[in-house]
């Protein structure tokens, strides 16, 4: 029954004014492999990357000429003509032209935020299908024209006599004609985030060898996850790349100590951070399928984990009370509390690497006494995490890390490692996910492997 | 096609030499009053083991609006045969002269999506030579197999006509009936092509036929203005159709009055669904919003 009719003769019945929630689950997803910049997608653009991934999607579930609910996908470096880009990619997909989409950016937290925003949607009931996804191209980055000569260039527009339009144009200078090309600087402070995330590891004094420590494991639980087909549906080969280009199966505790520091060298204290243990700029881009029981079970779908909750925090980092990629050390301890959680009830924890120091600092302040007590508000220390559960398929420093195609490559990967690992204590295994993302902002989630509600 | 063995050419052959060895050849032709020969070479010309350029398969994808996937677009498969088809057109003993002729059809069947990295063997020869009331005509037909199975993946036949030669023992065709009056239709979308538009495509298809490259070459062999290539035209229909097209589709395409660039081209596609809500044909026509001459019209159809 068509769902207008369904409300117009029982409109109690509708979930999302009734008050009642339905459940929102993983069925799957899709991505391409990541490449590092300037490799394989170097010509390809957000559009080619992110249609690419859906395509695979499409093709994976069925869904060709499918109506879905909505698509909502974002990209962090976006050219201006990009400006409907999710859109424009479903148009240039297998979906039904009927698709709405729209595009989201909240740095690199856009794809876990596209997640948490459509699971939403279908808990309220407005939709009963989605996808979610995030796509990135340092390769294909836009350049825009300097300041000076955009200003010129809308004056000219205006201007409405050939002596006004000479004017105008007297006031070009050679300087204006360089192009403006992305950086990864903050707009407030100057510094590259690298160098944001190098105050934090020397400020939690965090030592060179634990972070190529974090680094080395990324690579080899990496690898080996490629080597046992975890990765089989989970991932299209896309322009001759099969697996991540980045990864480095082969990497050891020596070869990343050899490396030198590139971040932090004009603090007092010693430069740790190099490029084996920080995330490379990295192309690449990641879909994920959502949907009601209802919608997955009437397609034969698998339903691999429900999205339980999420939370959003931000911190002051501007004039340095905190580290520039620490929100998630305040949203993570607010999300566990909502859902009377601790760490033990956690068994797979996915802190996205954006760098090591990144994960080696949060982790700190979680231990930390003084910070628990003052900062979040606790009687002692958040807790400890078993090292064991930490990233065990690997995260963004072997995989690298294409912006807003992260959180959609970590949910896709999280969700099939709890609906493989089965009920833990009779309870279902729960995973918690942590990006951080520039501006000072952290995005961190719940997943729960699906387990039928009672009496089904 | 004849039994004989195809000729096996080692490589692709390079499209800018065959169109200089076409000028000289009609040069030659002219000078010396070279008897074309009167009836179509037999045998066909094979080029084994081609494979697709994936940057050059990006930068086609790009300027043709299909999306950038991993599957070799049909059109772009044509330009990748299009060298072979023209080793035959260039063999001496070929009877019409290849600088000039006109693209007046195209028919394309797709069997089933081709991945870029995939091994193809690209045979063409030439066929069904025929009268036609302002000359001659021809078929040049192109098979696109898998070097690794040998199956047939794509098969097109572009009819070509050499304007105002007309071969001992082929009749002019009757006088057409008068085609029904073109009524421009609600367009559905507009198409902006600048001057550079034959040149882009040429980077990217290989075609440097000098009509489509500017002013000077086109009016060089007679034409008031540079034009758009016919099958940048109808690759850019095949596109706009979209990917609800089936794996496996028929594409036809005919071409009426040139596109003199720079041009804006009106353009309607209506799309045909079955009852059951799935793509069956897609419809496409084309014209000059300022004249309303049509330019071409086809249909892409499931296989």
């Amino acid at each position: 029954m068509p769902a207008a009719a369904h409300s117009a003769s029982a409109p109690h019945e509708s979930p999302a004014t009734q008050g009642t929630l339905r459940r929102a689950v993983v069925v799957g997803g899709n991505r391409i492999p990541f490449a590092r910049t300037g490799g394989a997608y170097t010509k390809s653009s957000n559009q080619d990357m992110l249609t690419a991934a859906l395509d695979g999607l499409i093709a994976r579930f069925g869904l060709q000429e499918e109506r879905i609910g909505e698509v909502a996908a974002g990209a962090v470096l976006k050219h201006s003509r990009d400006f409907n880009l999710t859109r424009e990619a479903v148009l240039g997909s297998a979906l039904s032209p009927e698709t709405p989409a729209y595009d989201l950016q909240q740095a690199c937290a856009t794809g876990l935020e596209t997640v948490l925003g459509l699971a939403n949607k279908i808990k309220l009931g407005q939709i009963d299908s989605a996808i979610a996804g995030g796509v990135d191209s340092a390769s294909d980055a836009p350049i825009a024209v300097s300041e000076g000569l955009r200003e010129v260039l809308l004056d000219l527009h205006r201007a409405k006599s050939l002596p006004d339009r000479l004017k105008v144009l007297s006031r070009l200078r050679p300087k204006d004609l360089a192009p403006d090309a992305p950086n990864t600087g903050e707009p407030r402070t100057g510094l590259s985030m690298g160098e944001h995330q190098a105050l934090t590891t020397a400020q939690w004094k965090i030592s060179r060898e634990a972070q190529d420590e974090i680094a080395f494991n990324s690579h080899h639980n990496l690898a080996a996850a490629y080597e046992r087909g975890f990765f089989d549906d989970l991932v299209t080969p896309y322009r001759g790349l099969s697996r991540d280009s980045n990864l480095r199966p082969d990497t050891s505790m020596e070869k990343l100590a050899t490396l030198k520091p590139v971040f932090g060298k004009g603090l007092g204290a010693e430069a740790t951070m190099t490029a084996g243990n920080s995330t490379p700029l990295t192309d690449g881009a990641s879909t994920v399928l959502l949907g009601s029981e209802e919608w997955a079970d009437a397609r034969g779908l698998p339903k691999l984990a429900v999205v339980v909750d999420g939370e959003a925090a931000a911190v002051d980092f501007v004039h340095g009370k905190d580290g520039l990629l620490m929100a998630p050390a305040f949203a993570v301890p607010r999300l566990l509390a909502r859902n009377g959680l601790s760490f033990e009830d956690i068994d797979f924890f996915e802190i996205h690497e954006a760098f090591a120091g990144t994960v080696l600092s949060t982790l700190a302040a979680w231990e930390d006494e003084e910070f628990g007590r003052t900062r979040l508000g606790l009687d002692g220390s958040l807790g400890k995490i078993d090292r064991a559960k930490l990233n065990v398929n690997g995260s963004s420093l072997a995989a690298g890390h294409p912006f807003a195609a992260t959180g959609g490559r970590i949910v896709a990967s999280l969700a099939k490692m709890l609906h493989e690992n089965g009920p833990v204590n009779g309870r279902p295994a729960r995973g918690l996910i942590s990006i951080c993302a520039a501006g000072g902002q952290g995005v961190v989630a719940i997943l729960e492997a699906y387990s039928a509600p009672e009496g089904r | 096609m004849s039994t004989e063995q195809p000729l096996i050419l080692g490589d692709l052959p390079s499209l800018s030499k065959l169109y200089v060895n076409a000028a000289a050849t009609a040069a030659r032709r002219r000078l010396l009053g070279f008897p074309a020969a009167t009836a179509l070479p037999q045998g066909s010309h094979e080029v084994r083991g081609v494979r697709a350029d994936v940057a050059n398969l990006t930068e086609y994808q790009h300027l043709i609006g299909e999306t950038a996937s991993d599957a070799l677009p049909a059109g772009f498969i044509h330009a990748l045969a299009f060298p072979v088809s023209m080793s035959v057109l260039n063999r001496d003993d070929f009877p019409l002269p290849l600088l000039g002729m006109i693209h007046l059809k195209n028919q394309v069947e797709q069997l089933r999506a081709v991945h870029f990295s995939e091994p193809l063997d690209v045979r063409s020869w030439a066929d069904n030579m025929r009268g036609h009331r302002a000359g001659t005509q021809l078929d040049v037909v192109a098979e696109v197999r898998s070097s690794n199975d040998g199956a047939l993946l794509w098969r097109g036949i572009s009819t070509y006509l050499a304007k105002g030669v007309f071969l001992p023992g082929f009749d002019k065709a009757p006088e057409a009936a008068a085609p029904a009056e073109f009524r421009a239709p609600a367009p559905t979308a507009v198409w902006q092509l600048g001057v550079d538009t034959g040149r882009l495509y040429a980077a990217v298809s290989g075609d440097f036929n000098p009509i489509h490259l500017s002013l000077l070459s086109a009016k060089a062999l007679g034409l008031p203005r540079s034009i758009a290539h016919g099958m940048y035209l109808a690759s850019r229909a095949l596109a706009d159709v979209g990917s609800v097209k089936a794996e496996a589709f028929r594409w036809d395409v005919n071409f009426e009055a040139p596109v003199y660039l720079p041009a804006r081209v009106a353009l309607e596609i209506g799309t045909v669904h079955s009852s059951s809500g799935s793509w069956e044909r897609s419809d496409y026509v084309a014209w000059s919003p300022r004249s309303g001459r049509r330019h071409f019209s086809g249909s892409v159809t499931a296989l």
